[in-house]
């Protein structure tokens, strides 16, 4: 066997990120010679999953400022003897994104086989919390219709109202064509929430419910991109089996794809060395020349990496708490003949939650909620991750949001909260761009759901490493390996 | 969706090419087939209903469960072996004897036909001849034998219910590859009717029940399968049966129609299924005229806020047509509230149109609505014994002008009714 030093490497891929991992499941098939590293020691770069030691160890470098895009990392854990399993029981997910079902993301995943080894479970209700209108009453978590048969069931708007939201949803259904394009274009770059005041004389209510559906995380998404987020929810409801629009990754969301795509790729030949990176790098030479921090030196013709710097500081803060409790209510199937969904979504409009200070929030806070059939946690816990567009108060206003849920979830006694992991991801403006041999991946979304935006790149990266071989029907399109399947068991 | 069968996932299923190789295994598989087959030919010919052809019909079955025969000869290594005794209720173990029925050569393995001809239900056999010994004289050693003989009883009974589990299992995988194959459901049927036959009662219900869940199932894969709601009435109505104990399951199925409505506001399966199941709900409610009318009240109020967000849905309107009819033309037949006097039918009506008038303010174009105003509006003044007043003759008159736009294909039948009801408008002066 050739030695790493010896070997003219095809591609060089640093980073176990979604979309390097992605690019080496898309290469697995090629005859390429790929050399898949990552100097961290586990997989999945900024989609990752950790354990709780896991988590401890990634906040120490956080804060040691060697993530380049993560900061003001921390950890708490409620005192005493709570409840709280050992570390490996949970796997906490930085990525926790839920999948649409009309994704594209999905169908490569079919097309290219690996679906097989990730195990999906459904994304349930999204909800909006409602603050107790006094102190005698419980806030409360109203549920938010995305079908006609949501609207036929719900008490919560008038019957009038239900009217102008069912033709909403038509509307959206086919915002595409004519004559719906005439009555939206106007308004493209103008907030969803006017076009829909104007157009569908909607109240703030229903304008909150819609909002919640896009998922803004500043409320403020334009009509052109609010349509199109609302269509790709409403045509993906129904899409893998009734009452569901979204799926989620067992394990920790993204970090399980990421994780299947580098096994994929290790099956396919390519080399995996995790706890390594590039120490230097001589790109001036072809083959470019590589100092590993392994100290081996070698040669490959093209390098794939991430981008991992922020173009601004503005981002996502969120929180990741631990919860003694399995949190039931959320996890029903309202639809008869509908898995039990194993994520459920809450929304906290902006305006609905106030700081210590006693200020109401200015932006929307996003709760998914997370049951233990993610596998992300213990039975009879439930992890919650709060989203909010960074801002003065964010981490507060958090906090607000996690007593807020629990206060509204109360049965007779207020889940306890075991642990919590805070922090704050940067985002960047950066696209992808290759110059030369060398193609940079763009630092990930912080969006909440998936966007198939991100798989251009991957599709870009690998148009570079193939150059004249890339094959486009062959693209993430693969037939099963040998033994895979096997029809003539029936024979026996 | 479930039945986006040429294309799942968004990918279209092409053909495969096949290489050399493929093609071989092809040819390989092929011939195995034809073995198999002939195996059973033989075995068919010379009467053999054994172990082994049953064996044999499982690998065909698997490979083709359109091989209708195959299944035939399934049923037969049942009855003739495999099951303890005939769904005629003769036990007949390898000691009996008697001439086939058939008149065929006698068996190479297994029991020969039973010639009893008696029906006796589960819990007595018939008396094995040859196999306890000549029956004994004194009345001890005959409860002995009895005791014996139940012992029997149960073990047979047990086995069969294991042959009956096995043989459902064995069509559900079929069933999921070729859901709409009749020979598999035949055969399931078939099963389930040896199950009523063979075994004791509390059996029976529970295997009947559990394919009451396997409807339940199939329903929620395909909401609007027109041969799976028939085939839930049947399984409910043998369920319902007193072979089964006899208990009434209509408020459970009135509860399901209501769940798939929910899931599924256009399934008019489920709506049709509602509509027959009310009669005899109200009846073993022991619904007084009170119960009654709050009822179809509830109905009312149910159909008018699905009517609220599916106005353009066929279902909804035949489901609102039924009620209505309930209100307005009971003869003949169980309706809701028989007792209704002619003027609080003419409030209802009025009622409902008053309500279907209000979805048009914001619902312009659906022409459902205004043929459901069409009729109604002629329907009350039928109901009333007169002609339209005035402001009814304006409505219909411009209602039938939008179904002409809305509905051009139909044009020939809104001329005619304009015609019949001589809806022309009246021109400034009064001349029409």
């Amino acid at each position: 066997m050739e030695s790493l030093a010896d070997t003219l490497w095809d591609v060089v891929i640093c980073g176990t990120g979604l979309q390097q991992s992605l690019l080496a499941l898309a290469l697995s098939r090629s005859d390429k010679k790929v050399l898949h590293i990552d100097p961290n020691d586990f997989y999945g770069g900024a989609e990752a999953a950790f354990s709780l030691q896991e988590v401890e160890s990634w906040v120490e470098k956080v804060e040691a400022g060697k993530e380049g895009l993560f900061e003001a990392a921390s950890v708490e854990k409620l005192e005493g003897d709570t409840g709280l399993s050992f570390p490996r029981a949970y796997s906490l997910a930085l990525a926790p994104q839920l999948i649409h079902a009309r994704s594209t993301l999905l169908s490569q995943l079919v097309s290219s086989r690996a679906y097989r080894q990730v195990e999906f479970l459904a994304v349930g209700s999204f909800s909006i919390f409602k603050p107790s209108p006094d102190s005698s009453q419980k806030p409360t978590l109203v549920r938010i219709p995305s079908t006609r048969e949501d609207v036929f069931s719900t008490t919560a708007i008038s019957a009038k109202a239900k009217r102008g939201l069912m033709k909403f949803l038509k509307f959206v259904l086919d915002y595409d064509s004519t004559p719906q394009t005439a009555t939206w274009q106007p308004h493209a770059d103008a907030p969803l929430t006017e076009f829909l005041l104007k157009e569908f004389k909607m109240d703030q209510e229903l304008q909150t419910y819609i909002i919640t559906l896009t998922l803004s995380l500043d409320g403020k998404i334009n009509t052109r991109d609010g349509l199109a987020v609302i269509r790709r929810h409403l045509s993906s409801m129904g899409m893998y089996g009734p009452g569901f629009a979204a799926l989620y990754p067992k394990w920790g969301g993204l970090s399980e794809i990421a994780q299947v795509s580098c096994r994929a790729g290790a099956v396919g030949g390519a080399v995996y060395m995790l706890g390594t990176g590039v120490k230097t790098m001589n790109n001036k030479e072809d083959p470019i020349v590589i100092e590993l921090t392994s100290g081996d030196t070698i040669k490959t013709r093209k390098v794939v990496r991430a981008n991992e710097s922020a173009t601004d500081h503005s981002g996502i803060n969120r929180l990741v708490a631990v919860v003694g409790s399995s949190l039931k209510s959320l996890f029903e199937s309202t639809v008869e003949g509908a898995p039990t969904p194993a994520v459920a979504i809450v929304a906290f409009p902006a305006g609905s939650l106030s700081t210590a200070a006693g200020e109401a929030s200015k932006s929307p806070v996003y709760l998914s909620v997370h049951s233990s059939d993610t596998g992300e946690c213990p039975v009879n816990q439930s992890v919650l991750y709060f989203t909010t567009g960074s801002e003065h108060a964010s981490k507060d206003l958090l906090q607000q949001a996690l007593d807020s849920f629990l206060a509204a979830v109360a049965g007779d006694t207020v889940p306890q909260c075991l642990y919590k992991l805070q922090y704050k991801q940067l985002q960047s403006s950066a696209q992808s761009q290759a110059s030369g041999s060398i193609f940079d991946f763009a630092p990930p979304a912080t969006a909440l759901a998936f966007d198939d935006s991100t798989l251009q790149s991957v599709h870009d990266a690998w148009k570079m490493v193939l150059g004249d071989e890339a094959v486009e029907e062959e693209y993430l399109t693969f037939a099963d390996r040998e033994g895979a399947m096997d029809d003539d068991e029936v024979y026996d | 969706m479930a039945d986006q069968g040429g294309s799942q996932h968004g990918i279209a299923r092409t053909s495969r090419t096949r290489t050399p190789a493929q093609k071989q295994a092809d040819l390989e598989r092929i011939q195995q087939y034809r073995a198999l087959e002939a195996h059973l030919r033989t075995a068919v010919s010379s009467s053999n209903y054994s172990r082994e052809t049953f064996d044999l019909t499982t690998k065909l079955l698997r490979l083709n469960p359109e091989y209708y025969t195959a299944w035939n000869v399934r049923r037969r290594t049942l009855t003739f072996g495999l099951f303890s005794r005939r769904s005629d209720g003769c036990s007949c173990s390898r000691g009996c004897s008697s001439s086939s029925r058939s008149g065929t050569t006698t068996m190479s393995f297994g029991a020969s036909s039973c010639s009893c001809s008696t029906r006796t239900p589960p819990g007595r056999g018939c008396r094995r001849t040859g196999r306890s010994g000549t029956t004994a004289d004194a009345p001890v050693a005959q409860e002995e034998e009895k005791d014996e003989e139940e012992e029997e009883e149960e073990a047979a009974q047990k086995k069969d219910l294991e042959t009956v589990k096995s043989e459902l299992a064995f069509t559900f995988p079929l069933l999921l590859e070729s859901p709409k194959c009749y020979w598999i459901w035949s055969y399931r049927l078939w099963i389930l009717d040896q199950s009523i036959l063979l075994l004791p009662v509390a059996d029976a219900k529970k295997i009947w029940q559990e394919e009451l869940g396997l409807t339940s199932k199939m329903l929620s894969k395909d909401r609007r399968n027109f041969h799976a709601w028939g085939y839930r009435r049947h399984v409910v109505g043998q369920l319902e049966s007193d072979e089964l104990g006899g208990e009434s399951l209509v408020e459970s199925e009135f509860g399901y129609t209501d769940r798939m409505i929910r899931a599924d506001l256009s399934n008019f399966s489920a709506w049709h299924s509602r509509s027959t199941l009310i009669p005899r709900l109200l009846d073993e409610r022991g619904a007084g005229e009170k119960e009654r009318e709050d009822f179809l009240k509830t109905e009312l109020n149910l159909i008018r806020e699905a009517l609220d967000v599916g106005p353009e849905d066929q279902s909804l309107w035949y489901y609102h047509q039924f009620l209505v009819d309930n209100i307005v033309s009971p003869v003949g037949r169980p309706t809701i509230v028989p007792t209704l006097t002619v003027d609080e039918r003419v409030v209802y009506l009025t009622n409902e149109i008053t309500n279907i008038k209000d979805l048009l303010e914001d619902y312009e174009d659906v022409k459902l609505i205004y043929e459901a105003l069409l009729e109604y509006t002629l329907g009350l003044c039928q109901l009333e014994e007169r002609k339209p007043e005035e402001d009814e003759r304006q409505d219909l008159i411009d209602w039938v002008k939008k179904l002409k736009e809305l509905d051009p294909m139909r044009m020939g039948r809104w001329v005619d009714l304009k015609r019949d009801y001589g809806l022309t408008e009246l021109l400034p002066g009064g001349r029409g």
